[in-house]
């Protein structure tokens, strides 16, 4: 068992190499296919061709695409993601700053809607076409089909506008210091820290944006626990159990549940990479500094080395993300553990 | 057993709920500005804080007060002009010719590390900032020699007379950065997150995508007597946010609100809005050396077509001015004399008649870069159409448009133009210059000998009153050619706490704050 997991792992890895060459291969194709000179954009429209030229060439553009690319990826083989042409910082510098944040985001909106989710899909579920049932897929449509942008408004305006229980935007509070940083993540970093009150601050910050993104997931989550665990409800081994005088209790918990929570699984990883790619509504809504909006203004400035770093580390913190998902899988499911 | 499910899931229920409510109800997740803080809300981070990089106003919220410069524009009865006085300089001459400008400094003037501001600093940030050649070096003299003469003084050599040199050195570009950083190894990118200036606010820390905190610089021993202890930038991307935490004390002041935003706005008691005149203009370029606006009859005829009040009115809420000529209102040289163009639609048949008619569509290129430009973009169809000339309009990203207006391949096209220096020559030299075309300036790609020839005299020449002269004959000419057609300029409005006082605007320097002079 140990080493069919260790090979898994080292597969995953090896082809985490394929993924970055592709992801960032696409990445500068796109990019460079834009119409656009990010020189003239750097030096201003007023800017003289002399001024162009001289920004054009020490931002390496002037040289032939392959070399461009090859230089690229000599650079990324050494952890150097490039400087951005709009900030001119290290992307790597600028990702670090903005990357925990919109992964603090994605955890706690997944924890959510996975938290939320499966009992709603349980109840649904046992309580199949009545009241409580039509409640929870009313709730998961809503969720679905309900655009970040207005719900994150809605919740704004009630929340913070009307009830003034919560912050309308940011991590933390004005005047307050970030945590420590040992991961980025403000929650865990001030519990790490002991620093309550930062920790206060950034849990209340975070209730609205999460609420926000999860909503969406949690409709997804919900109605794929309702489905597999009617399908579990059914299967003889419940009916069994049941008629060896099991409470009902036990056996949706103990014994169905489990089951049908399989494929939510998948469902749960693949929800997290649409998190990290899709908060960037939510992100703009709650002033959020997370990714989003350093990537959209990176791709109107038409900033390369900004729009690959967020690919590559974004693709990457996603197959590594979705190995952890596969790993739970085998464990939670013997079948393919014997598979291997 | 269904009473035990139904008592289990109420019971997490209740526990969830109860830790959230404990969360919420505790208190103190709101609170208003400190009384010593000034907090303005903005939509973006700034991108560089390096003055010899950044180009972007908004950036320029953060340098402007943590620098200084040789001059600075000049306050007049509580209101911003453009005009300029000494900052760092305390007296200026120039050679009878104009080429070799002498400037000597305030004594005892600090950085925010206490490093005295000598003429060798100023002559260092001028070598760095021509050396980098980034868009702030466009608008000086790139053939500019410095020299510090003693201490105290410098010296400008410049190879050819440059009328507006005085009013450039008040501009963020301008900025006299502390040697020392200048030195760092790692210069150019310390600079861009970092200030170094003597400026009467320095930056403490910068959280990136949410706030910028300036403290008092200590050593700042300018003529302002800053009273607040310190300014916040608060990063609050949404207009409807900003606009709520504005409402709530949170925020004292919210920039880059819509229009109806605004509106709703001014019924709070609690909210004061901040209008002024700006000198953002707003403006159609005219192809005149492409297709059928190679014709100047036709050009005239899009003048006349165009429903000026209903733009202005409709799309701007009255929030503009109306445009006569390219020099607006606010600036020196400005010609108050030119006819107001007025839509007319049958002066504007007649010329599309004499032009011989419009067979294909004219191809008007825009952007969503500002809110305003698709409705401007779908009246001026409404209106052309009216007279006969159809319109074709075509939507693009805006580095998509930038590389269309500098190749030229547009018929129409909707720009904003606001001056980097308090000279016509922004708005004159740059749109009309035949040596500018393209993304330069000259955006309608318009030639006229005589309009050249005028402007490079105006150029060179140090008094105001032939300048003005040659100026007045240039807007002539160029209203008379239809080079482009001149819409609106925009007032600048900011929402502002009822508590803040101060606040002087001055439009070379939009969404720059005077917090030296401004209390709460």
């Amino acid at each position: 068992m140990n080493v069919s997991w260790l090979s898994v792992v080292r597969r995953r890895l090896a082809s985490l190499v394929w993924v970055v060459v592709g992801v960032s291969l696409i990445t500068f194709a796109i990019s460079h296919l834009v119409p656009g000179d990010p020189a003239r954009l750097v030096a201003g429209d007023r800017a003289t061709p002399e001024i162009v030229a001289h920004i054009r060439a020490q931002l390496g553009l002037d040289l032939p695409l392959p070399q461009q690319y090859l230089r690229y990826m000599g650079q990324l083989l050494q952890g150097d993601l490039g400087t951005s042409i709009r900030t001119h910082r290290p992307v790597l510098q600028d990702i670090a700053a903005f990357f925990p944040a919109t992964l603090e985001l994605a955890l706690t909106a997944l924890l959510l809607a996975t938290l939320l989710g499966i009992p709603l899909g349980v109840l649904s579920a046992v309580y199949r076409n009545r009241f409580i049932d039509h409640i929870a897929r009313t709730l998961a449509v809503t969720g679905i089909s309900t655009p970040a942008f207005w719900l994150g408004l809605g919740l704004i305006v009630v929340f913070y506008g009307k009830l003034g229980w919560l912050p309308g935007g940011g991590r933390i509070d004005q005047g307050l210091s970030p945590p420590p940083g040992i991961t980025g993540l403000y929650l865990i970093d001030a519990a790490v820290a002991g620093d309550w009150v930062v920790w206060r601050s950034a849990l209340e910050h975070m209730i609205l944006p999460a609420l926000t993104l999860g909503f969406v997931h949690l409709g997804v989550v919900a109605r794929q626990v309702r489905s597999s665990m009617l399908e579990q409800l059914g299967e003889d081994y419940v009916r069994t159990a049941r008629a060896y005088g099991l409470g009902s209790w036990t056996v949706v918990v103990r014994h169905a549940l489990p089951n049908a929570l399989i494929p939510s699984v998948t469902v749960l990883g693949l929800a997290l990479g649409d998190l990290l790619y899709g908060a960037v509504l939510t992100e703009t809504v709650f002033g959020w500094p997370g990714m989003g909006a350093y990537v959209v203004d990176s791709i109107q400035a038409l900033d390369f080395p900004a729009v690959m770093g967020f690919a590559v580390v974004v693709s990457f913190a996603y197959v590594i993300l979705n190995l952890l998902v596969d790993l739970l899988y085998r464990r939670l499911d013997p079948r393919i553990r014997e598979v291997g | 057993m269904q009473f035990t499910i139904r008592t289990g899931i109420r019971r997490a229920l209740m526990a969830a709920v109860m830790g959230v409510g404990a969360c919420i109800l505790s208190g103190g997740a709101l609170a208003a500005t400190p009384a010593d803080t000034l907090v303005i809300g903005k939509p973006a981070d700034p991108q560089t804080l390096d003055p010899a990089v950044t180009i972007d106003n908004n950036d320029w919220t953060v340098t402007y007060p943590a620098y200084q410069r040789l001059m600075r524009y000049k306050q007049v009865d509580g209101h911003g002009s453009t005009e300029v006085e000494g900052d760092l300089a305390a007296s200026w001459s120039a050679s009878p010719d104009n080429l070799v400008w002498t400037f000597k400094l305030h004594d005892g003037q600090k950085f925010s590390d206490g490093t005295p501001v000598d003429a060798q600093a100023v002559k260092q940030s001028f070598e760095r900032l021509l050396a980098k050649k980034q868009g702030p070096s466009e608008a000086f003299p790139a053939d500019m020699k410095v020299d510090a003469t003693d201490a105290l003084t410098v010296r400008f050599t410049l190879q050819k007379p440059f009328a507006p040199f005085l009013y450039t050195l008040a501009n963020n570009g301008a900025s006299i950065v502390n040697p020392k950083a200048m030195q760092r190894d790692d210069a150019d990118a310390w600079l861009s997150g970092h200030t170094a200036g003597s400026g009467p606010y320095q930056l403490v820390s910068w959280q990136k995508g949410q706030s910028l905190v300036l403290e008092r610089n200590p050593n700042y021993a300018g003529s302002k007597k800053p009273t607040l202890d310190k300014f916040v930038v608060k990063i609050v991307p949404e207009a409807s946010a900003r606009r709520l935490q504005l409402q709530k004390g949170d925020l004292d002041v919210a920039e880059e609100l819509p229009v109806d935003q605004l509106q709703a706005l001014k019924k709070d008691q609690a909210v004061h809005v901040a209008e002024f005149p700006s000198l953002r203009v707003t403006y159609l370029y005219l192809n005149n050396a492409r297709g059928p606006l190679q014709n100047a009859d036709l050009r005239r005829a899009v003048v006349a077509a165009l429903d000026y009040q209903g733009i202005v009115d409709g799309i701007m809420m009255g929030q503009a001015k109306q445009m006569r000529g390219p020099i607006p209102e606010g600036m020196w040289g400005h010609d108050a004399d030119l006819p107001q163009p007025k839509q007319d639609v049958a002066a504007a048949k007649a010329l599309v008649e004499k032009a011989g008619g419009v067979k294909s569509p004219l191809l008007l290129r825009y952007s969503t870069q500002d809110p305003a430009w698709e409705p401007i973009a779908l009246t001026v169809q409404a209106n052309l159409t009216a007279i006969g000339v159809p319109v074709k309009l075509e939507k693009l990203a805006n580095a998509t448009l930038r590389e269309n207006l500098g190749q030229g391949n547009f018929d129409i096209s909707i720009g904003n133009w606001s001056p980097d220096f308090a000279d016509p020559y922004m708005f004159t030299s740059y749109w009309f210059d035949s040596d500018k075309k393209g993304l330069a300036g000259n955006r309608s790609f318009y030639a006229n000998p005589q309009v050249d020839q005028w402007l490079r005299e105006a150029a060179t020449l140090s008094e105001q009153a032939p300048r003005v002269a040659l100026y007045k004959q240039v807007q002539e000419q160029v209203v008379k050619d239809a080079a482009y057609a001149y819409l609106y300029q925009k007032n600048y409005q900011a929402g502002l706490g009822a508590n803040v006082k101060g606040f002087v605007f001055n439009p070379m320097l939009e969404r720059v704050f005077n917090v030296a002079d401004m209390t709460k």
